[in-house]
């Protein structure tokens, strides 16, 4: 780890001030992921800027609207939210499931969304490409947990954030506070594809920060599923969160797919597929073969294209209670 | 010929390890939590090219950085680096994040050459030279009969590739240790050592000085597994750092990263099997190509056939080296990647026959003493996982989750030296004291000698002083092969007894009674059987002089040569690839058990290194930049709690198997898991899974290319 | 190591980026060690909050005891504890926040002490595993008691997140305390005796 400089500031307009103080800067919340890329050298900022004592960017409020989470808001407290517990089951899930107890306890709603990617060409100081000499190293090299989406572009990664995926399907906004005031954006629209390796995959703006994250009142059912190698500590190989319209024929879905994109991949595909159906075993299936047809996986990784239909397929049927898998 | 108590008191029993607590609390100091005055914390700058040559390298402004007070130059000008991780150079400052600054402030400029870190990378056609010698190494068939004509007139011949991959020992404790010289010829490491004087040797070697004036000192240390039998590299820069720094203690303690590339690993396997057999399930012919690597030091080849006797048998060993860091023994060297290829090829033999796989392998055990051992261990391990629910290969049911059993046999020796020492000091205020140059790497070496001369004295366990992990003491076992207790107990047991025989010569003097009318039981001294006076009294008549034996093994105390079974009951998901273990049985003889706690913590504990070894564990190289993408404890993938399943641990505890004398158990338990959970996750799923570990991606890849065969 | 430093600025913002129209473009009031004192408090007001480099006096509270040592603002909470302050019940093993070996209890919270940093840290109540109870009613008699614990470098860890766990949830059940414990890797492989040590523990707090 390089040496930087540290501000502890208790109020959002100073850590703006403190953010955008130094030639480089990065917002620290529960150290997680960032402590980590620091101590491989893969992230040197200049300046660290420690949000937890910013007491105004956690918590959890209810209101008629819908559910606000404060960016520094902690995963426990998530999931120990009873609101999130009886409305989001597909937030809740998708947390429950993220990293470990310690973990948890430390790492934010914010900071699970601005994570940098997990490839390991990126975490090994390859840029966020994974180039060597101008040539991919991911595309020719060990891709496992890579991308099935997009793959005819140079972002082969995966977007790292198990919170991202109901977010999005959920239909969550998120509130980005700069020095030229705030502005509210779809939670999909803090990620972008980059297109070279200066490009970053967030598009949050220097010196802007995450302040909250505010979730519509869900309309009808949701529910998230991931499959994983490990049951402890372990990231999802694929996970899926939906949100749908209710029950009878469904008009209005979001299907959302983690580990298959550079993004939370919206499968607007398996949305079309289902739309006009009742949820049940067969349209289920559809929607999840529907999911993965224009799927072009990578030299390693097409184990992930069934694997995807099936874990589609099962947080569909999650919504409506149908765990098939669990039976005997 | 010594023996060993016929009804023992402790020896056998449930023994709670003496430094438990001290390890429990957080109050054991670990050679890596020493901070003796005025340290120095010590860095390594190690290669992040897989193959390269150092062109120059230039320390002026390293030195100059704040806080350094040392500086090593391991490789220099011209030295060629073979692996991602070799050794460039060292820095010890005042603080470690002032270290870290000073080894990138190190210039190296690096003429990068190309490289081959996989085993196709190292064994392609146009492939670079790894080393100078070249890429492979193949090993001449060793043929017994004619196994090709065995095969033809076998009933049935399956041919079979199974692979494993390298993996990393991952010790927690990481490799190092703290170096002091206390004055121009002597110098006190602390080290995380499996030998304490091999180490002390090592460090007397690379400065010339007295090996008797180096003190190695391991009270505690957190694991080796095979990876830690001398001082490395490390430790000697670490003490040659202090040198130059004026003898200031330097602490060197290699990162996680270090620690994966350069810290040794289990090589991988790859067999290409031909195994026939006849209906009965006889074994007729056998033909096994084996390979692989261990990184640039070779040490890929494992006996084969493994644990059964074939007739006719054809096997040949091509080493492969490709640039990586050297492989080091890791619990039960070559066994585990032994049993994978042939328990893979029995199960597949015995299903394409249509047999028991279990009956298979009774029909074929090899003609030796463990003909009976598994013979009955065997059925105890099957009615304990419940080898009856057992359904032939694919016919699990029609939901996704689909459950299949699992098997394998395996061998170890787990014999001792017969030439260590240990000296038994009983001092007149009544306490007593074993010592030796042993070290506890977590079995329980400290407790078990503490057992022994508790057993032996009347004493309670608490009551003795077990004084290990110092090379100054007299000579002990290397921690390694499942030799330390063997090699251990032996002389523990003939000291201390020597020591008591001693004692009753002096006490009879002094009391007058004969030696031979004296006895110890439970704290008090018997005269003709009756009490006569507690422990410490008798002690006192000692006066002011101690009793002290230093004595070597005695024999028939001691034996090798274990077999073991372990069984797998496992859920495979095949729409997702998940395997969930529900069960693992093992059932293991290792002679004399003498503390049964710390005995089955040591079975589990295989039986975990196993999981983890069949379940998830992996070394990945990247072909294209030569690194390791995973040097860490997250992709590289271990078992947490919610990993583990129900484990049964049978211990094969007969008059017979006591008979034999004390035997070790840290190698026998870790060989077979990954290949019974292999066999059941293939039972499961009613294709072969060829390729470990047994992740989603080999579980769903093995499904898909089955069933474009169309044989799934 | 230094080859694995990307050649691009990857993260962070350029000076370009920051420096344009905001006002912000002096430099931010810098506290470096030895300079502490030379704070220009003007500046400081005018620019936001205090900015700490170099060496810096870090004071934490642990196991209810203030202990002061210089660190810098990237020094770990764990390094901090064991190259500073001599506490190293907390081992340091992944440096990474995956192995669990380096926990402590933070506010009463588990936390990875290995990506927490020391200055982070001040103002926090901070229990390591030397201030248990090693009673008959503790949990590190549990472990040692159920074996749950060979070569012993994660127990301080195990036994820190089941402490934890227990006073948050005295009764968990199985499935419970394997959760809890996820968060900690063993490699001798002693999860059957730390299963039961939780389970003891928990048995043994209930009768206290």
């Amino acid at each position: 780890m390089q040496a930087f400089e540290y501000a502890g500031p208790s109020t959002v307009e100073d850590a703006l001030k403190a953010l955008s103080g130094a030639k480089s800067s990065e917002a620290l919340s529960g150290g997680t992921d960032l402590i980590s890329r620091m101590k491989d050298y893969v992230t040197s900022p200049d300046r660290v800027v420690y949000l937890k004592g910013v007491k105004t960017l956690a918590g959890i409020t209810a209101g008629p609207d819908g559910l606000t989470l404060g960016a520094g808001t902690k995963l426990a407290d998530l999931i120990a939210d009873k609101t999130v517990a009886e409305k989001y089951p597909a937030l809740r899930q998708a947390t429950l499931e993220v990293g470990t107890p310690q973990i948890r306890n430390m790492a934010t709603v914010g900071g699970n969304l601005l994570q940098r990617p997990r490839c390991w060409y990126y975490r090994s100081g390859f840029g966020l490409l994974g180039m060597k000499d101008g040539k991919s190293l991911v595309r020719t090299g060990d891709n496992r947990y890579h991308s099935i989406f997009l793959t005819e572009g140079d972002a082969l990664f995966a977007n790292p954030s198990s919170l991202a995926t109901p977010l999005v399907a959920l239909g969550a906004t998120a509130t980005i506070v700069g020095d030229k005031g705030e502005r509210t954006i779809p939670v999909e629209a803090l990620y972008q594809v980059p297109k070279t390796a200066e490009d970053r995959e967030l598009t949050i703006a220097p010196g802007e920060l995450l302040s909250k994250i505010t979730i519509p009142n869900p309309k009808g059912k949701n529910a998230s599923y991931e499959a994983r190698q490990k049951q402890a500590h372990d990231w999802p190989l694929v996970l899926c969160s939906v949100s749908i319209d209710g029950v009878g024929e469904i008009n209005d879905s979001k299907i959302v797919i983690y580990g298959v994109a550079p993004v939370p991949w919206r499968s607007e595909a398996a949305e079309a597929a289902i739309k006009g159906h009742v949820l049940d075993a067969a349209s289920a299936s559809a929607a999840a073969e529907a999911a993965v047809k224009d799927a072009k996986p990578l030299s390693m990784n097409a184990y992930k294209v069934g694997l995807t239909k099936t874990v589609v397929k099962r947080a569909l049927l999650a919504a409506i209670g149908n765990r098939y898998w669990e039976e005997a | 010929m010594a023996s060993w108590p016929e009804n023992p008191r402790l020896i056998g029993k449930n023994i709670a390890r003496l430094d438990g607590m001290a390890k429990a609390s957080g109050k054991a100091k670990y050679p890596s939590d020493m901070r003796p005055e005025k340290m120095l914390f010590g860095v390594m700058l190690y290669s992040p090219h897989a193959h390269a040559k150092i062109k120059s390298i230039d320390t002026a402004a390293a030195e100059k950085m704040p806080g350094v007070a040392a500086l090593v130059v391991i490789a220099k000008e011209g030295a060629t680096l073979r692996f991602q991780g070799d050794d460039i150079a060292a820095v010890a400052a005042e603080t470690e994040e002032q270290a870290r600054d000073a080894v990138r402030a190190i210039k190296v400029d690096y003429e990068i050459l190309p490289h081959a870190v996989t085993e196709a990378q190292a064994t392609a056609p146009d492939a670079p030279k790894v080393m100078p010698r070249g890429n492979t190494q193949p090993g001449r068939a060793q043929v017994t009969g004619k196994p090709e004509d065995a095969l033809k007139g076998a009933d049935a011949v399956i041919e079979g590739e199974y692979s494993a991959p390298v993996i990393t020992h991952v010790c927690l404790e990481p490799h190092g240790l703290t170096a002091r010289w206390d004055k121009e010829d002597a110098i006190t490491a602390w080290a995380s050592t499996q030998a304490v004087q091999a180490t002390a040797g090592e460090l007397a070697g690379k400065f010339s000085i007295p090996q008797t004036n180096v003190t190695v000192l391991t009270p505690v240390m957190g694991g080796g597994f095979g990876s830690k039998f001398g001082a490395d590299i490390w430790g000697l820069t670490a003490a040659e750092l202090s040198q130059k720094a004026g003898g200031r203690p330097v602490k060197m303690f290699l990162d996680r990263v270090q620690e994966h590339l350069a810290a040794g690993n289990r090589p991988s396997v790859i067999g290409k099997v031909k195994l026939g057999g006849n209906k009965d399930g006889t074994l007729v012919g056998l033909i096994a190509e084996t390979s692989g690597t261990g990184g640039t030091r070779g040490g890929s080849n494992f006996p084969f056939p493994y644990v059964y006797t074939v007739k006719d048998l054809s096997r040949k060993h091509t080493e492969i080296f490709v640039n990586g860091g050297g492989a080091r023994a890791m619990r039960a060297p070559g066994h585990p990647q032994a049993c994978i290829v042939m328990e893979s090829a029995m199960d597949d033999l015995a299903d394409k026959l249509g047999i028991d796989p279990l009956e298979m392998r009774l029909k074929n055990l090899p003609k030796d003493f463990r003909t009976k051992i598994y013979n009955e261990q065997v059925p105890i391990g099957a009615k304990l996982i419940g080898w009856e629910n057992r359904k032939p290969r694919g016919e699990n049911g029609k939901g996704p989750i689909k459950r299949g059993y699992g098997m394998a046999l395996h061998q170890w020796g787990g014999g001792g030296t017969n030439d260590k020492q240990v000296a038994c000091t009983i001092s007149p205020d009544g306490s007593v004291e074993v010592k030796t140059a042993t070290q506890d790497i977590g079995t329980g070496a400290r407790t078990i000698l503490a057992i022994i001369a508790a057993e032996i004295l009347g004493l309670e366990v608490k009551d003795i002083t077990s004084n290990i992990g110092n090379s100054t003491f007299p000579p002990g076992q290397p921690s390694g092969g499942s030799t330390t207790t063997p090699s251990m107990a032996p002389p523990c047991f003939n000291a201390v007894s020597k020591a008591r025989d001693e004692l009753f010569v002096r006490l009879g003097k002094a009391i007058n009674e004969a030696p031979a009318d004296l006895e110890l039981k439970e704290g008090k001294v018997l005269v003709k059987g009756q009490p006569a006076m507690d422990w410490k009294e008798a002690c006192r008549k000692l006066g002011m002089m101690p009793v002290s034996v230093t004595a070597g093994a005695a024999e028939g105390l001691a034996s090798g040569g274990v077999g073991g079974c372990q069984f797998a009951d496992v859920s495979v998901d095949v729409e997702t690839g998940v395997v969930k273990i529900n069960k693992i049985v093992a059932v293991q003889d290792s002679g004399l058990i003498l503390d049964m706690l710390t005995w089955k913590s040591q079975v589990y504990g295989g039986v975990i290194g196993g999981l983890n070894y069949g379940l998830f564990e992996e070394r990945v190289m990247d072909p294209g930049s030569g690194v390791m993408l995973n040097p860490d404890m997250e992709l590289y993938k271990l078992a947490g709690l919610s990993d583990i399943p129900e484990i049964i641990v049978h211990a094969h505890d007969t008059p017979e198997m006591r008979a034999r004398g004390v035997i070790g158990i840290g190698e026998p338990p870790t060989i077979g898991t990954a290949a019974a959970i292999g066999n059941a996750v293939t039972n499961a799923v009613g294709v072969r899974v060829n390729k470990f570990p047994m992740s989603p991606m080999n579980v769903l890849n093995a499904l898909a290319s089955a069933s474009k065969e169309g044989k799934a | 190591m230094t080859e694995n430093d990307p050649k691009r600025p990857r993260s962070g913002h350029s000076r370009r980026d920051f420096l344009r129209g905001s006002g912000l473009a002096a430099a931010t009031a810098v506290l470096t060690g030895p300079a502490t004192a030379a704070l220009d408090e003007a500046q400081a007001a005018q620019e936001g909050p205090k900015v700490l480099a170099g060496e810096v006096p870090v004071t934490l509270k642990v196991n209810g005891q203030e202990m002061t040592c210089q660190a810098e603002p990237r020094s770990t909470l764990l390094d901090t504890l064991r190259h500073r302050l001599d506490v190293t019940g907390p081992k340091r093993v992944c440096d990474r926040g995956s192995c669990g070996a380096c926990t402590v209890i933070m506010d009463g919270e588990t936390v990875y002490s290995c990506t927490t940093l020391a200055v982070s840290a001040q103002g926090s109540e901070i229990q390591t595993i030397e201030s248990f109870d090693t009673g008959e009613k503790g949990v590190p008699h549990a472990f040692h008691q159920c074996d749950g614990l060979m070569c012993g470098y994660c127990t301080p860890g195990f036994v820190t997140a089941c402490k934890n766990l227990l006073d948050k949830n005295p009764n968990p059940t199985v499935e419970e305390a394997r959760r809890g414990l996820d968060g900690n890797i063993c490699r001798c492989g002693t999860y059957i005796g730390v299963l039961e040590a939780a389970l003891a523990a928990a048995k043994a707090m209930k009768g206290a």
